[in-house]
């Protein structure tokens, strides 16, 4: 987690200057604006079944929710959802285990680390569809159909990878390495050492690189609509549904799946917490 | 005790053998640790990149692409005035968004990292603005819809009160409400890496500059812009990305009031012409890249980020 | 017990002819020379301390007899078996880390059964084995705390505990002492001399203080600027430093250009008074500093060099004197060591 919190100002105690007052409501309203439209969404989510996409809300219903599963144009929502969750899982797991690997070896520098490195940067300010173009294009001209674990997963961890690499070089920058050597003193082979001392830890922030990974695959579309084969994930099922069917389902869409997000990041937070805490317990 | 102050003749080795080593090289464990990254760089981003370049130069026609080497895609896309129109267009849009987000940006993540003193409130509002984007982009920005139209809560709440007695109509489907979009997609790409090298500046500096007598905005001109420049050009070059490479918001935010450099682009391979499609590819990618290359002389990535 | 166990770890001969030996060791980082072709032999059994000012390659020493760093050029040797070339694990040291290097996510007791754990013994058997040496250091009742729970002191002697559970023959301390507050300092002092006197093994300590030094070191190993200028008990170091440099390093003398060449005299050999008899020199009083059972009086001579007299008190007190008065500094012949310069 990052340091800070030191004001230069007047020493702890003492009153606030105006400025924070000015930029206490600044970021008050920058929530506001953040959040302002969701608000929108999830309240006219339960507009009344006569209801349009906009306000007044014509009545309060789960009717827009039930359309998410009944047969029809919205059948493919909840399948395409699970599409979403399962790539979003493999893209973070990925991330998270290669974005380790080569952390660990940049701490040296080593004939094309500055290549690779680069490379990593032009990857992650590339235009996305120019990427999916580039795979999609490469895909057809040998003859492969593109899918979602092969194209998609390619084409996302081309976006996910820089992230997650550039953010593990600050978890391993302020990891001390004479744990390394210590485990090395005490007869660890360079195995046991990542297994027992260096990934434990640096685990936490891995922990946070798979999560952010998992994020930024569950929300990408520029890179995988072009290499998704015929078989959608959300965001890409939600953009075909827009021009074709705007109604409220829609934002019964985007408040069911918030929601469930929501729960799986929260579930997986509580369960690290719930795993700290054992720990610190077990030490009393 | 032994006590030597002269350098005693040294052994030769053969009489003592030294017990062989059993290690690889260090650069060959870093290249066997990076091979992933590396594959997946190589075989899934540079490789297509260079093949959608090898392809702008093909010829084509209603049936199908054909190999060649002819520059007729590239004249067609830079003499017609539509491409300057959409490049002109979109370089607005990345300014303004760009000079709006480094605004908030900056103010939110100084706030955040040297007004707030809990770590633990700090924590909870990064969260706060993180959590936005576990729901999906194109969901975020339709949901703007039911916000800004003619019959949208912004209106009514306007009306309402009783600033205006009509509905303001610039509000959406026009390029106001792509630049609403974007900044409410993209500030937080300023906020971290601001964030990030804001909280590497030692507290210690500060209050070395109050002391010589510095008010604080001179401390801020002298002191805090300077040493978060890093931040800020991480954050300018990821917005200006974005916003260039952007082909949904425009689409369904300006209602046709505006182009995209990309929408473009995907309609061509819509219609699978791949040859015009790459040569606009590959003019944008050099213009994002002059551009990146431009910031990044401002600060040297590398050794910020891999220290 | 652990006496034997260690004695028996001796690998080649039961008598090496020394416990270490460096032959020629030179490190480079670079373009830098940070250790210059040194050879030093240790006796078996000894405390022998690295000393010398920050960046004489008294660190890079240590790691490059740990097996932390890569040997430029040269041999290490550790009881007649050539480990240049071997893995830090296989050479027979342990190494204290500076800051401890208490694996925080493992528990005291886990810490310490590290290396057996690496080793493949059962659990039952190595926590066993580091309860035991967990009770040597005194920390029994920590076993189940984290090391973050400790205090410095405390998760030094775990740290202590965990390097010993390997059976050194050689156990290597980077600046121990350093991160304590003078009265814990103090006290483990006495616990390391102690535990290195009872175990029968060397300990190589490195340190920039040359009291500590002093105090702990059977053979004190002065170093500057990547080379040894000086090894030798602390009382010959003390008593005929070979040159300026070592005189003033190891506190305590006066460094004087005297007709006759450079001299080292000891402070505390030195007296205010009148140059009659014996050596002297005179000049103005800069500093009088009360030290307790001492006075310590700082002179500068009319050349501007500095000289100072420690004076017990009774005597300081009976004839005191005051900054700014001309005085001399006066000494007796047979305190007078010359040295090189340098």
């Amino acid at each position: 987690m990052m340091i800070g919190g030191q004001s230069y100002q007047a020493g702890a105690g003492q009153g606030r200057p105006w400025t924070f007052y000015a930029l206490a409501i600044l970021f008050g309203a920058y929530l506001l604006f953040l959040y302002g439209p969701m608000l929108v969404m999830y309240v006219l989510s339960f507009q009344g079944p006569n209801g349009g996409v906009t306000f007044p809300m014509v009545g309060v219903s789960l009717a827009w929710f039930a359309d998410i599963v009944k047969p029809g144009q919205m059948a493919n929502i909840p399948v395409s959802f699970a599409r979403s969750i399962a790539l979003a899982s493999a893209v973070s797991l990925l991330t998270a285990a290669i974005s380790i690997a080569a952390a660990l070896a940049f701490r040296r520098r080593f004939p094309g680390s500055g290549l690779l490195f680069y490379l990593a940067v032009a990857s992650l300010v590339m235009p996305s569809l120019l990427v999916g173009f580039g795979i999609g294009l490469g895909f057809k001209m040998l003859g492969l159909k593109p899918s979602l674990f092969t194209s998609a997963l390619g084409a996302q961890l081309t976006w996910t990878l820089p992230f997650g690499v550039f953010a593990m070089f600050a978890v391993v920058n302020r990891f001390n390495r004479s744990y390394e050597e210590a485990a090395d003193d005490l007869g660890a082979s360079p195995w046991q050492r990542f297994i027992h001392v260096t990934l434990p830890i640096l685990l936490p922030g891995i922990i946070g690189v798979a999560m952010g990974a998992f994020t930024l695959s569950y929300d990408e579309y520029a890179r995988t609509t072009l290499v998704i084969g015929d078989r959608n994930t959300l965001p890409l099922e939600i953009y075909a549904l827009i021009s074709s069917a705007t109604s409220p389902t829609l934002f019964a869409i985007g408040t069911a799946t918030t929601a469930v997000s929501f729960l799986i990041i929260a579930a997986t937070l509580w369960r690290i917490f719930h795993i700290q805490r054992r720990r610190a317990a077990a030490a009393q | 005790m032994t006590i030597l102050t002269r350098p005693a003749a040294p052994l030769p080795r053969l009489l003592l053998p030294a017990l062989p080593r059993r290690r690889l090289k260090p650069w060959l464990v870093s290249w066997l640790q990076v091979s992933p990254l590396a594959f997946i760089l190589i075989v899934l981003f540079a490789l297509p990149t260079f093949l959608f370049a090898v392809v702008s130069f093909f010829d084509y026609d209603r049936t199908g692409i054909y190999p060649a080497f002819i520059l007729d895609n590239y004249r067609d896309l830079l003499t017609t005035p539509a491409t300057i129109r959409v490049y002109v267009s979109s370089l607005t849009f990345a300014v303004i968004v760009w000079a709006i987000t480094l605004f908030l940006g900056f103010n939110i993540a100084h706030f955040l990292i040297f007004h707030v003193r809990s770590a633990a409130v700090r924590t909870v509002f990064f969260l706060l603005c993180a959590i936005p984007f576990w729901t999906s982009g194109i969901i975020r920005t339709i949901a703007w819809i039911p916000f800004l139209g003619r019959n949208g809560a912004f209106n009514q709440i306007v009306m309402g009160a009783g600033l205006t007695s009509q509905p303001l109509d610039f509000l959406l489907f026009s390029r106001f409400a792509v630049v609403i979009t974007y900044i409410n997609l993209f500030t937080l790409l300023m906020v971290g890496p601001i964030a990030n090298s804001l909280a590497k500046i030692d507290p210690a500096l500060l209050e070395a500059a109050r002391d010589a007598g510095a008010s604080r905005s001179r401390v801020m001109v002298e002191v805090i812009i300077p040493l978060s420049k890093t931040g800020i050009a991480l954050g300018s070059i990821l917005v200006f990305t974005q916003v260039m490479g952007d082909f949904f918001v425009v689409k369904a935010m300006s209602g046709g009031q505006a182009a995209s450099i990309v929408s473009a682009l995907a309609t061509e391979i819509q219609a699978m012409q791949y040859p015009p499609a790459s040569a606009s590819a590959v003019v944008l990618v050099c213009f994002v890249g002059i551009l990146v290359a431009g910031m990044m002389r401002v600060v040297d990535v590398r050794k910020e980020l891999v220290k | 017990m652990i006496n034997r166990n260690l004695q028996m770890a001796g690998r080649v001969s039961a008598q090496p002819r020394f416990d270490v030996e460096l032959v020629a060791v030179t490190k480079r980082y670079g373009q830098t020379l940070a250790v210059d072709g040194i050879s030093l032999r240790i006796a078996p059994a000894s405390y022998c301390c690295l000393l010398g000012p920050s960046g004489c390659g008294k660190t890079s020493t240590l790691r490059m007899i740990a097996g932390h760093e890569h040997i430029t050029d040269g041999d290490v040797l550790i009881r007649d078996r050539n480990v240049t070339d071997l893995p830090s694990a296989k050479r027979g040291t342990a190494m204290m880390f500076q800051s401890y290097a208490l694996f925080p996510h493992l528990n005291c007791l886990d810490n310490v059964a590290f290396s057996l754990k690496m080793r493949g013994i059962g659990k039952a058997a190595r926590h066993d084995r580091a309860r035991g040496f967990l009770r040597l250091v005194e920390m029994e009742d920590f076993a189940d705390r984290l090391p973050a729970q400790l205090s410095g002191g405390q998760q030094q002697r775990v740290a202590l505990a965990r390097s010993l559970i390997t059976e050194p023959q050689v156990l290597l301390l980077d600046e121990p002492l350093s991160a304590l507050d003078p009265f814990l300092r103090g006290r483990m002092r006495e616990e390391l001399k102690r535990l290195q006197r009872e175990l029968g093994i060397t300990f190589i300590h490195v340190t920039h203080s040359q009291d500590e030094a002093m105090a702990l070191a059977d053979l004190m190993v002065v170093m500057h600027e990547g080379r040894i200028r000086q090894s030798g008990t602390p009382r010959e170091i003390f008593e005929q430093p070979a040159s300026a440099f070592i005189a003033r390093f190891i506190g305590g003398h006066n460094v004087l250009s005297t007709p006759h060449g450079l001299a080292a005299i000891r402070a505390d050999r030195c007296r205010i008074g009148q140059a009659e008899n014996g050596a002297g020199c005179s000049g103005r009083i800069v500093a009088v500093e009360y030290q307790g059972p001492v006075v310590r009086v700082a002179l500068q001579t009319p050349a501007g060099e500095q000289a100072s007299a420690i004076v017990p008190d009774s005597l300081f007190f009976s004839a005191p004197v005051r900054p700014g008065e001309a005085a001399a500094l006066v000494w007796s012949e047979q305190d007078v060591h010359y040295v090189q310069a340098g």
